[in-house]
């Protein structure tokens, strides 16, 4: 677990903590992972720092824990979702589409991460 | 006959959330045939917080003006008063429930997300559709799941038996409220709407939003926000409470006339105005 402030977040990491603001309404849930619109979140709460998973090692290097998408995720989590539908034509066009669609997003570094 | 449940919860309907005064005097003036965009502002004025919302969003880049627009009554002209009522319902439902402080931040921005994204869906559909009153389109996508925070706030206990059901089977939240309840969100979102009087289409839109060929005279209407359902589904905007697709609803869709080689730039085209939108009425406990 590394102390982080709210400028060194990246998407894809994943809180060792809960977050909670001033008057300790939770915000965010130990074991989610941050998207772009999340840390904006947490700045407009006044958030500083905040925990997240991984290990500090010698040498100042860090490594986090990521849940990083990519093609292969993509396709994984789409034909999972559409498994029931896929018999339908129309549900298989739409199922293509989105994974361009997914994978469009991967390649922007300005478009935020949704997944959970 | 209604099951039992939604007998319980039909019973309780006065506690159910009300809307805010100032919604539903604009919802009466706005019926009312006599008023005047000056009526109308008037009443908006009042309301500080309001004024200050629609400004907001009728500057942002969803509608695109080249001007800015600092009155409330030349929002009104442009806009229209069925927009604008609409504009003010949207911002003003989901404060009802932000209130509370039964469910974590973050399943409440999720779920935000997910009506957002099919409101922008809906409004995506309709302008290609030529459609012409988009927003009405907006509104009913952004209200399409409100029974399941009906479910979130009056069954709390019961709305955690069914996530658990959706993780442990891996099947669609409505199926899981039939096996656990018997009844399902569209039928609990049908009575809040109808409490609340929203026009009959909003309410056939919510009821019929899984089957839309069964809506009768709004089968176009429930189709488009059963469509968008579907697409921010299937790109991650949102979640929606499970991890599967709905089906499709055949004579819905064929109604819709839609080609297929179009859904991936529609796609494309939610995915950028949910980016430019969710920031402007993003969610704010």
């Amino acid at each position: 677990m590394i102390r982080l402030k709210i400028d060194e977040l990246k998407p894809g990491m994943i809180l060792a903590r809960s977050v909670h603001n001033q008057q300790d309404l939770l915000l965010l849930e130990k074991d989610s992972s941050l998207t772009k619109k999340r840390i904006w979140m947490l700045k407009t709460w006044g958030i500083e720092q905040v925990s997240i998973k991984g290990t500090s090692e010698n040498e100042g290097t860090t490594v986090f824990e990521a849940e990083l998408e990519t093609k292969d995720t993509i396709e994984t989590q789409l034909k999972a979702k559409f498994a029931d539908v896929i018999d339908d034509p129309v549900m298989e066009e739409i199922m293509k589409a989105a994974s361009r669609q997914l994978q469009k997003n991967l390649s922007d570094p300005e478009k935020e991460n949704e997944s959970t | 006959m209604n099951p039992p449940d939604l007998d319980r919860i039909i019973s309780r309907v006065d506690d159910l959330p009300t809307l805010p005064r100032t919604v539903l005097r604009i919802t009466e003036l706005v019926n009312d045939p006599k008023s005047s965009a000056r009526d109308l502002a008037r009443v908006i004025t009042d309301d500080q917080v309001l004024a200050a919302r629609l400004l907001k969003l009728v500057n942002s880049s969803f509608y695109g003006f080249p001007q800015r627009i600092s009155t409330i009554t030349g929002a009104i002209v442009l806009l229209g008063f069925d927009a604008i009522r609409n504009l003010l319902l949207t911002t003003s439902v989901f404060d009802l429930f932000a209130n509370r402080r039964k469910t974590s931040l973050i399943r409440q921005e999720q779920f935000w997300d997910h009506s957002l994204g099919c409101a922008v869906g809906a409004k995506v559909i309709g302008n290609y559709l030529r459609y012409d009153k988009v927003e009405e389109l907006f509104v009913s996508g952004l209200l399409h799941d409100i029974g399941k925070i009906v479910e979130m706030i009056f069954l709390p206990q019961v709305f955690k038996e069914i996530n658990d059901l959706v993780k442990d089977q891996n099947i669609l939240m409505i199926a899981a409220e039939e096996k656990i309840l018997g009844y399902s969100h569209p039928q609990i979102g049908n009575l809040l709407a109808e409490k609340w009087n929203l026009p009959p289409k909003l309410v056939s839109v919510i009821l019929h939003h899984h089957q839309p060929s069964e809506a009768g005279r709004f089968i176009l209407e429930a189709a488009i926000v059963h469509l968008a359902d579907i697409l921010c589904r299937s790109i991650d905007i949102g979640y929606g409470g499970d991890n599967k697709m709905p089906a499709l609803d055949k004579t819905a869709w064929d109604n819709l006339r839609i080609k297929p080689q179009v859904i991936e730039s529609m796609l494309a085209e939610i995915n950028k105005e949910f980016d430019d939108i969710s920031l402007f009425i993003s969610y704010s406990p």
